[in-house]
């Protein structure tokens, strides 16, 4: 039989990711916490890493107001950092 | 601006979606083995040493763009089998079902459920997908779960109240807590639908509560995106993940219903959708004054481990009738009992355990923080913020239904 599908279209749309960068040599780290527990300690060290190992930074950490509510600092964390980590879920 | 997302490799599925959502199925994404929440900060540092070279790669090398099959799937029509069997295997292979049998969306049924209305009329656009909810596609779920004609207004009225930003529907439908929209309905159409507010209101044998409920959460499923155990991350879930729907039983309250209190007209028809947890029992055959029947309700909702006690939100109290009948008796309005119950519901700090309070107070640090151990806390920031409905048959029980916490419940008019 033919049936129409549940499956409804999506919104869509494309968009093109930023260019990355050769290397990571004094660029600025922004982390966002998405406020899950222990984000802050995992993107931290990640970050710590980035320095040590690829002399990244220096590094500025912005957190999202909890973690099912949008971050409200996207301005400012692109206006301060050059690369950025961020979490999703847990 | 290069970025990178961290998840961990239970929660992949979902962080692929939502990038995939915005135009960017090429995000690059890394995982760290699962779970970071309770888990001591040695490990959370040696999970960092684990993945920082994919973070580096992901900073520093521009990824593949997306293959053309990643774009959006387009509503098509679809060959299925016709013996009714084989056709439950096939809608729960192509992901349409909830694991209960579903009704054959033909042409003709959906041409009848719309009856004639506009299927291409947007309703809402639906998280996390971004999957534009038509009346048709809403007519399409409905036809799924079993729904006639004369449902549709109402399920197409709760899915344009979830969509409202209020709600939070992207958190939702994404969260590891097991909440559901719960579809209140009020006003003239729940009798002329037959939606049950009286005897087993929450349980089975109303078809009109199980196709209205049902059809929700298959279209949240097929339009919004959310798939079990893929966006939707729901740890266990609850029952009422099937079909959440019940009308208020406004003849047996003895106060102003729902709909009226939130604004409307007591002869309009409403939908009021909250993201609920599964209903709790209240049991109080003994009491016979409404100071007594407080303390088994507000006893029941101070607990330390549902999402209210820390993230506020609007905590639903499903009265049975004759449990408000008894607060009526000694003279208590709605407001009352909800500011009694904001008062007596009150759960002392050193009830929590010490990490918990330690993130409670960043969440929150105005109840939280610094605070001493025989400090309490309510179950919501105001007392107003509780929701009181009547509904049930004859017998002592009430229902206490906490929410997923960060959302506002939402009260649409029924347009026909």
């Amino acid at each position: 039989m033919k049936l129409v599908s549940p499956l409804a279209r999506s919104q869509g749309g494309a968009r093109a990711l930023a260019r990355r960068r050769p290397d990571l040599r004094g660029a600025r780290v922004g982390v966002l916490d998405n406020s899950k527990p222990n984000a802050d300690a995992l993107l931290g060290r990640v970050a710590e890493l980035l320095v040590e190992r690829a002399g990244a930074g220096p590094v500025r950490v912005w957190r999202k107001p909890g973690s099912s509510r949008p971050a409200t600092v996207i301005d400012e964390v692109v206006a301060h950092s050059d690369v950025v980590l961020t979490g999703s879920a847990d | 601006m290069p970025a990178v997302v961290l998840g961990t490799d239970a929660f992949v599925s979902l962080a692929a979606a939502a990038a995939a959502a915005l135009g960017m199925p090429h995000l690059p994404l890394v995982a760290v083995p699962h779970p970071l929440g309770g888990v001591a900060p040695a490990r959370i540092r040696a999970k960092a040493e684990v993945v920082v070279d994919q973070v580096l790669a992901a900073l520093t090398r521009d990824p593949a763009p997306p293959a053309p099959a990643a774009r959006a799937v387009v509503a098509a029509p679809v060959e299925a089998p016709d013996d009714l069997d084989a056709f439950q295997a096939f809608a729960l292979a192509e992901g349409w079902g909830d694991g209960l049998p579903v009704l054959p969306p033909t042409p003709a049924r959906v041409a009848r459920i719309l009856g004639g209305r506009r299927g291409d009329e947007v309703v809402a656009t639906l998280a996390p997908r971004r999957g534009v909810a038509t009346l048709e596609a809403i007519a399409v779920n409905a036809a799924l779960a079993g729904a006639g004609p004369e449902h549709l207004p109402v399920i197409a009225a709760a899915v344009r109240a979830v969509a409202e930003p209020r709600f939070n529907l992207n958190a939702i439908q994404t969260t590891t807590h097991p909440c559901t929209p719960l579809v209140i309905v009020n006003g003239p159409i729940a009798a002329r639908l037959g939606v049950n507010a009286g005897a087993n209101a929450l349980g089975q044998g109303a078809r009109a509560n199980a196709v209205i409920g049902r059809a929700l959460r298959l279209v949240l499923q097929n339009v919004g995106g959310a798939r079990p155990g893929q966006e939707d991350r729901a740890t266990q879930g609850h029952p009422g993940k099937y079909a959440y729907c019940l009308a208020e039983h406004e003849a047996a309250s003895p106060w102003e219903p729902l709909h009226v209190e939130r604004g409307f007209g007591a002869g309009e028809s409403c939908v009021t959708v909250c993201g609920a947890e599964a209903p709790h029992n209240v049991n109080d055959h003994g009491s016979t004054t409404a100071g007594a029947l407080l303390l088994a309700l507000a006893g029941t909702l101070a607990t330390p481990g549902h999402n209210n006690v820390y993230l506020g939100g609007e905590p639903l109290v499903i009265l049975g009738p004759e449990h408000a009948q008894t607060f009526a008796a000694s003279g208590w309005s709605k407001a009352d009992l909800k500011r009694a119950l904001w008062e007596g519901a009150r759960v002392r700090l050193d009830r929590f355990g010490a990490e918990n309070l330690a993130r409670f107070a960043v969440i929150d640090p105005a109840r939280f923080k610094d605070r001493p151990p025989d400090a309490e806390v309510a179950p919501c920031a105001r007392p107003d913020d509780l929701m009181v409905v009547v509904a049930g048959g004859p017998g002592k029980h009430s229902a206490i239904v906490p929410t997923f916490g960060a959302t506002r419940a939402v009260t649409v008019r029924v347009e026909e």
